[in-house]
């Protein structure tokens, strides 16, 4: 199957480089009925490599990288195609279709975007909307991101599930580092993989409004899932509130602050946790705080979050501690770029997530394994819209028995966009 | 007077009749190449129109669908201005240029002019006259360059030593986007809203002249400027 992706992106790398140096791709979107209608796309394939094992060019068997068992954010072939139809002054129906690795074509964002008053900066967005929360969720394009790999909050699964729950600490400390393919004994038993703090890979759904004057900027929504668990169709009864301030108080700089919170686990699991009768909440909620800062040829990131969820406490099997809750989660991610000539750009960023302590029977450990990473790449525009990326990423992970607690990986990515 | 001075005088009879004979012939081919030099010969004009059949439609922004609300407003930039050139410009007017100085503005997300045309050794400033960010740059390969973000109010240089196409960009607004044409002569000339041009000041000749629209350019056109006299040309592109 990685052989197949390799030799996949391979081949799709040399067709897009070989397109786009004859010019025979758009390198602008395509507008249609005299640009009421622009359509545009983001094609990006990248692969990477595990240099820290003993063979060459290994896999990410750390599962560092992974956005679910199959997808590995650094080896994805990945095809946006986005599409915008403005009827009027007042209403814009904006849309994204995705596909990663050639598989199911997926609707991304569908959403209809109201002004009221043309002359305020005031918009409604309803549907399946672009995240309030956070800073790096709504760029997360690979023209966006000068980097190949995600910041850890965004993209690293820990052991949390919405449909599947431990039954005591003892469990749930077992499972630290499973989070890309974990299950337990409560809720759904099938294998899948648990959530980030906050999901860069889908949007929520709901309704979003935004207004500001453009040195203060504020959106709220109210949507169906969670930042960790962005749903279409509810699994619960709880709706998330979410919020967002961005302030510009110098050219180049934005300061941001977010909160959201919602019920994140689904009534099917509180059920099987709780009892049948059971109808109890239980809330995920996050905050961020983001700055942004950039002049001549270098931009300054830096955004930290903090996830608590609340988790059901049944009652534990003898001789095993009960579950505890709130669990607690705390990323931070400081991201650098730098322009050094035409084309040309270093970058790198630091990671890390941290989770709050809990004691099972025989330990009190970080209820899953804490993770730091390094990236460090840079970029070389063949041409304007045609991006090469490479990077090496260093993870460490601090516990964790069945995987390696390390991976070195090096990684290419090329990126084009119309 | 004894052969060896015959044979003497000889031989510088025939060295300075040599020399006269170079400097004559320098003097001609001098005289005939550097059409500004012969003190007869007045300069010309060229004039006409250029009809932009079927304008190139503005770059629309990309649909944005990842942003919170409606992007603002921005300004349409004019893509009927077009350039009219020779192509085989006077050997004269080869000769290098101080350059002078124009500018690039940085508008309502469009840079102002589109359309910029210039000799060799002009400097062009690219002031930011938004309230926020912008990243002049351009891959082309004649200068590549990147002025990074620069704050409102404030202007940054780029001096133009080579003959050639610059498509310039904004790396923040992918839909800001611009063309400079430097030439290594000063037969050119911007079209005005009615799509009329005048180059002045070209040498007595025949040349060929090309008329230039959002990278599209015409066939060469042969032309005959008469001396003193103006010649007229219309062009009808894409």
């Amino acid at each position: 199957m990685i052989a197949r992706i390799a030799r996949l992106t391979c081949l799709l790398i040399a067709g897009i480089s070989r397109l786009a140096m004859a010019q025979a791709l758009p390198s602008e979107p395509i507008a249609l009925a005299d640009g009421r209608v622009t359509v545009s796309g983001d094609v990006s394939a990248g692969y990477a490599c595990d240099v820290s094992l003993a063979h060459y060019c290994g896999d990410d068997l750390g599962f560092f990288d992974y956005t679910d068992y199959e997808h590995s954010a650094l080896r994805l072939f990945r095809v946006d195609v986005s599409a915008a139809v403005r009827a009027g002054a007042h209403f814009t129906l904006l849309g994204e279709i995705r596909t990663e690795n050639l598989g199911v074509l997926r609707p991304y964002a569908l959403y209809l975007r109201i002004r009221p008053w043309t002359t305020t900066n005031f918009d409604i967005q309803v549907g399946r909307v672009p995240p309030t929360f956070g800073a790096f969720a709504r760029r997360t394009y690979a023209n966006d991101n000068p980097l190949i790999g995600y910041p850890l909050a965004y993209q690293y699964l820990t052991t949390l599930r919405p449909d599947s729950l431990p039954i005591s600490t003892d469990e749930l400390l077992r499972k630290r580092t499973l989070g890309w393919l974990v299950r337990y004994s409560l809720g759904d038993q099938a294998f899948d993989h648990g959530v980030p703090l906050v999901s860069a890979f889908r949007w929520d759904t709901g309704v979003q409004v935004h207004g500001g004057n453009g040195v203060v900027n504020a959106t709220a929504a109210v949507t169906t899932g969670t930042v960790s668990n962005p749903l279409f169709a509810d699994d619960n009864q709880g709706r998330q509130f979410a919020g967002r301030v961005e302030v510009r108080p110098l050219m180049g700089m934005i300061l941001g602050t977010s909160v959201a919170r919602g019920a994140f686990i689904g009534q099917t699991a509180v059920r099987a946790a709780l009892g049948e009768s059971s109808g109890a909440e239980f809330m995920q909620t996050a905050w961020g705080g983001d700055a942004e800062y950039s002049r001549d040829h270098y931009l300054l990131r830096a955004e930290t979050i903090v996830s608590r969820w609340q988790v059901p406490m049944p009652a534990a099997p003898p001789g095993q501690a009960a579950v505890q809750s709130p669990l607690d989660a705390l990323s931070l991610s400081l991201e650098g770029r730098y322009k050094l000539r035409p084309g040309l750009y270093a970058a790198a960023r630091y990671d890390h997530l941290g989770f709050s302590d809990v004691t099972s029977a025989t330990a009190t450990l970080p209820w899953d394994a804490p993770v730091m990473r390094v990236e460090i790449g840079g970029g070389y525009s063949i041409q304007r819209n045609l991006l090469l990326k490479g990077s090496f990423q260093h993870n460490h992970r601090d516990g964790g028995l069945l995987l390696p607690s390390v991976a070195n990986m090096i990684a290419a990515q090329l990126v084009f966009w119309f | 007077m004894t052969r060896t001075h015959r044979k003497q005088r000889t031989q510088r009879g025939i060295i300075a009749a040599a020399r006269f004979a170079l400097a004559f012939v320098s003097f001609v081919a001098l005289v005939s190449s550097v059409p500004g030099r012969v003190t007869a010969a007045r300069p010309g004009s060229i004039r006409g129109r250029v009809d932009v059949r079927r304008p190139a439609a503005p770059v629309e922004r990309r649909p944005g669908v990842a942003e919170l609300g409606t992007p603002a407003g921005r300004d349409i930039p004019n893509l009927l201005r077009s350039v009219v050139y020779l192509e085989s410009a006077p050997r004269g007017a080869f000769e290098s240029s101080e350059g002078g100085r124009a500018v690039m503005d940085q508008r309502n997300e469009t840079f102002v002019p589109h359309v910029l045309a210039i000799t060799t050794g002009t400097t062009v400033d690219f002031p930011n006259s938004d309230r926020f960010y912008h990243n002049v740059f351009s891959l082309s390969k004649i200068h590549p360059f990147d002025l990074g973000r620069y704050a409102a109010g404030s202007s940054r240089p780029v001096r133009f030593d080579r003959a050639g196409i610059v498509r310039v960009f904004c790396d923040i607004h992918s839909h800001m986007n611009a063309y400079i044409l430097v030439f290594n002569h000063p037969f050119f000339a911007m079209t005005d809203a009615e799509g009329r041009y005048r180059i002045d000041n070209v040498p007595p000749g025949t040349y060929g002249v090309i008329a230039w629209n959002e990278g599209t350019s015409s066939e060469t056109r042969p032309i005959t400027v008469p001396d003193g006299g103006t010649a007229e040309l219309d062009f009808t592109v894409r």
